[in-house]
């Protein structure tokens, strides 16, 4: 028994994770599962966890676990990038070594876009589309679960793995032959494949679920010209991820094939080909970030109508040019390997597609301007990001342009300057898109509004962090920096832009803690959403109370144009005086279900044996993912009838209904 | 939710001239067709690797037997689970599904284009 035991300790935790950081990150989890623990016990909790969050299927709760994951991954990431920051601080000063560095890098990408970007999109589709569209749900609330735990579950495997085996070690893009067995032992790399499998099952589900929910359950009257823009972008997001995710769902798995049984599709010898690999990483790799950025440009288009009391300018090219940006987005990957050397002609081919791709952008950055153009501007914290957004997203897209000239690419390839221009655009569009949706529809969530005051704090460090961090790594980038160095020498000139940057990062840290700050003060004192408009808002989620009730609207409104519900205040309507005890019918809502959870699960506990090669386990964790799908395929029994009754008194609570 | 009778079937009516568009959906029953494409595929799926681990042919003509194979698998794929007979009319699904095959075939042709580069440099 003892030879056993050492084998298992030696096999979870190797050498690797048992260096400072990997022991503090231990004792924080710890420290927490006990405090969970300790309170569910206590407050006897445990049932209501699991009745009220864990198998359910409501579209708001479910969009409230992303945005909790979302967060907390954001928190994760952005410890990570403080480690990367430090230790680039001044030269030759390493907290961390090579090895490490190389981990943290990985998690740190990684992390950031599958697992804090994804999942707080997808927190903002499923807390408003449903309301935008005037639907009382998702297409399918089930399935909608289902991508919740097996994200939630594909982002816990890649998270253990730093304190359990070992983190993976070749950046968020995984090349091979970086990630080759040969090269790359131990099971890292089997964390990242596996992980972000589970997680693109869940992902592509959620594509499938959110373009049919568009397609087919708007409210009657909407006509897909009427449609808020915010759903224009999470359909055509959704048409990204259903094409974009296959080709990386190969990638991954032939990758993992490789590595697991010994095949050769990407390795260096026996007929392998390693750019296949990045051929297919991008052919996911460019729509993705368009995937991130488009929900952005959604969210946007919703906040500034609202904010400067003017319908959305140029609805129709809006349309036109998130339509056409879906089908650019898809010829231009290529222009992350110009250097791989595929010949003038492929290379000049992706150089001018991806330079098309910025008209359709620039148009929408000019809507948007003109939006604002003339109308009454109030500074909200959802607003001050959009107006941060427009410049910093023009510099990004720039020097994107700029990337995309192949000779120019050639010299700034692998260098700073690309760290600079990805995260301009991620940072300066998504993010700041994303904490803009936040705010914005935060009251809608949650019933109760963010401290505007300390969320200009939190803005204003955010964003001047921003730039403190990422212009000068657009200088060292010109001056031969490289990405991923994990130190650099004295004298090259680097040294002072690097404290800089590294100041700057720490600046945004604040930002972020001002954020949590905001979010823990405005839920104990933070001012209560009564009304379910707070912002004067102009299309349909803001004519429900804040928070929802579970079956959205007690009666479908009709919708006759855009922006439906401005329209109805200007003819001195709501929702509720339309609203008689008769009209309220009985509904049947989606009945709550643990199987989600379970076959989360179970690709959890078999995605680890697999991790491990521990084929028992492995086995029985697809055993598991069979009798789940097996159960929820004759589960008839999936819904649950809502007395009408029931609803006229919530919509009496409310005050909604006429006498 | 609300427009669905218990049966699943969708009440709509049914305008003059336009019968080509009206629900289609298959009736009740033991799904042998699911079945036997199930078993189909998994013979399809073996073929191909067996083809491929036992050298069977010289390698341009496997290449153009494993994608005959594969042509026939996403045709039973399509055909017996995608729901493609079994559904609002075929009209609506020509038109995004003509669009899928453009862009998956798009996307195959330029990646052949793209990794072609080996052929001039090795
Ligand atoms: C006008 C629009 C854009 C253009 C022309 C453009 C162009 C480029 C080019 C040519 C590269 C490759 C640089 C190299 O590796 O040598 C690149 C990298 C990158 N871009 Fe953009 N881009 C644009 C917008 C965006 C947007 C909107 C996002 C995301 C929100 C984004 C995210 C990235 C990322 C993540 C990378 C680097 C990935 C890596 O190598 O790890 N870009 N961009
Ligand atoms: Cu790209």
């Amino acid at each position: 028994m003892p030879a056993f035991l050492l084998y298992l300790v030696h096999t979870l935790f190797p050498p690797d994770t048992r260096q400072p950081t990997e022991l503090g990150a231990d004792f924080m989890i710890l420290v927490t599962g006990i405090g969970i623990v300790y309170i569910l016990t206590r407050y006897k909790k445990w049932r209501w966890l699991w009745r009220e969050w864990l198998t359910t299927v409501d579209h708001k709760r479910i969009a409230i676990l992303y945005l909790i994951a979302a967060i907390a991954m954001l928190f994760r990431g952005g410890v990570d990038a403080l480690m990367l920051r430090t230790n680039l601080a001044l030269p030759n000063v390493q907290p961390i070594g090579a090895l490490e560095y190389n981990e943290v890098f990985t998690t740190h990408g990684t992390i950031m876009i599958f697992f804090m970007a994804m999942p707080f999109i997808f927190a903002l589709f499923n807390a408003v589309i449903p309301l935008q569209i005037g639907s009382r749900d998702v297409a399918f609330p089930r399935l909608n679960a289902m991508s919740y735990w097996l994200f939630a579950f594909g982002a816990m495997l890649f998270n253990i793995s730093f304190v359990v085996g070992g983190s993976p070690n070749a950046g968020w893009t995984g090349y091979p032959p970086l990630t080759e067995l040969a090269f790359n032992p131990g099971p890292g790399e089997s964390y990242y494949f596996l992980s972000l499998l589970i997680a693109g099952i869940g992902t592509t589900i959620t594509g499938i679920n959110f373009l049919v929910t568009i397609i087919r359950m708007r409210a009657p009257g909407m006509t897909l010209m009427r449609m808020p823009m915010f759903a224009w972008s999470t359909l055509v997001t959704s048409a990204l991820i259903i094409f974009a995710f296959p080709p990386l769902t190969v990638a991954l798995a032939l990758s993992l094939l490789d590595r697991t049984f010994g095949s050769s599709f990407f390795t260096l010898g026996h007929g392998g080909m390693p750019m296949m690999y990045v051929n297919l990483f991008w052919l996911f790799g460019h729509p993705e970030v368009y995937i991130v950025i488009l929900p952005a440009f959604g969210i946007f288009s919703e906040v500034v109508p609202t904010f400067s009391k003017k319908r959305l300018f140029g609805y129709t090219t809006m349309v036109i040019s998130l339509v056409s940006i879906m089908f650019l987005a898809y010829g231009t990957w290529v222009h992350h390997f110009f250097t791989m050397g595929a010949g003038p002609t492929v290379n000049a081919f992706f150089g001018l597609s991806t330079m098309l791709i910025a008209i359709p952008t620039g148009v929408k950055i000019f809507n948007w301007i003109f939006t604002m153009w003339g109308g009454r501007i109030r500074i909200t914290v959802a607003m001050l990001y959009q107006m941060a957004f427009i410049p910093t997203f023009v510099v990004g897209g720039a020097t994107g342009i700029m990337l995309s000239v192949v000779p120019a690419d050639y010299q700034l390839h692998n260098s700073y300057w690309v760290v600079a221009h990805f995260h301009n655009v991620l940072i300066g569009g998504t993010v700041f898109g994303l904490l803009s949706g936040l705010y914005y529809w935060w009251p809608k969530m949650f019933g109760f509004i963010l401290n505007e005051r300390q969320g200009k704090v939190g803005f204003w460090l955010f964003v001047i962090g921003f730039w403190v961090t990422f212009l000068p790594q657009y200088l060292l980038g010109l001056e031969g920096m490289t990405r991923r160095m994990y130190t650099y020498p004295f004298g090259f000139g680097w040294h002072e832009l690097n404290v800089i940057s590294t100041l700057g990062a720490f600046t945004m840290g604040a930002g972020f803690i001002a954020l949590v700050y905001n979010i823990l003060w405005s839920l104990r004192y933070g001012e209560r959403d009564l009304t379910g408009d707070p912002w004067n808002g102009r299309t349909l989620e803001w004519a429900l109370p804040s928070p929802a009730p579970e079956y959205n609207f007690a009666r479908i409104p009709v919708v006759h144009g855009v922006d439906e519900f401005w329209a109805m205040k200007e003819q001195g309507m709501t929702l509720a005086n339309q609203l008689r005890p008769q009209d309220v019918k009985a509904l049947e809502l989606p009945k709550n279900t643990g199987m989600p959870f379970m076959l989360g699960l179970s690709f959890f506990v078999g995605g680890f044996g697999m991790v491990f090669e521990w084929w028992p386990i492995a086995i029985f964790g697809g055993l598991g993912v069979v009798a789940c799908l097996i159960y929820a395929a004759f589960d008839y029994d999936d819904k649950e009838p809502l007395p009408a009754d029931v609803i006229r008194h919530t919509e009496g609570t409310f005050g909604r209904l006429q006498a | 939710m609300s427009e669905h009778t218990s049966d699943g079937t969708e009440l709509e009516a049914v305008e003059p001239g336009l019968e080509f568009l009206a629900p289609k959906f298959e009736v009740e029953g033991f799904p042998w067709a699911q079945v036997m494409g199930y078993v189909f595929s998994l013979l399809l799926t073996f073929a191909a690797l067996l083809l491929v681990v036992d050298h069977a042919m010289p390698p341009i003509l496997l290449l153009a037997v494993i994608l005959a194979l594969a042509l026939g698998q996403a045709g039973l794929q399509l055909g017996v689970f995608m729901h493609l007979r079994e559904s609002r009319g075929t009209a609506w699904q020509l038109l995004p599904l003509g669009l899928a095959f453009f862009i998956a075939f798009a996307l195959v042709g330029t990646s052949i284009w793209i990794m072609l580069f080996k052929t001039g440099v090795s």
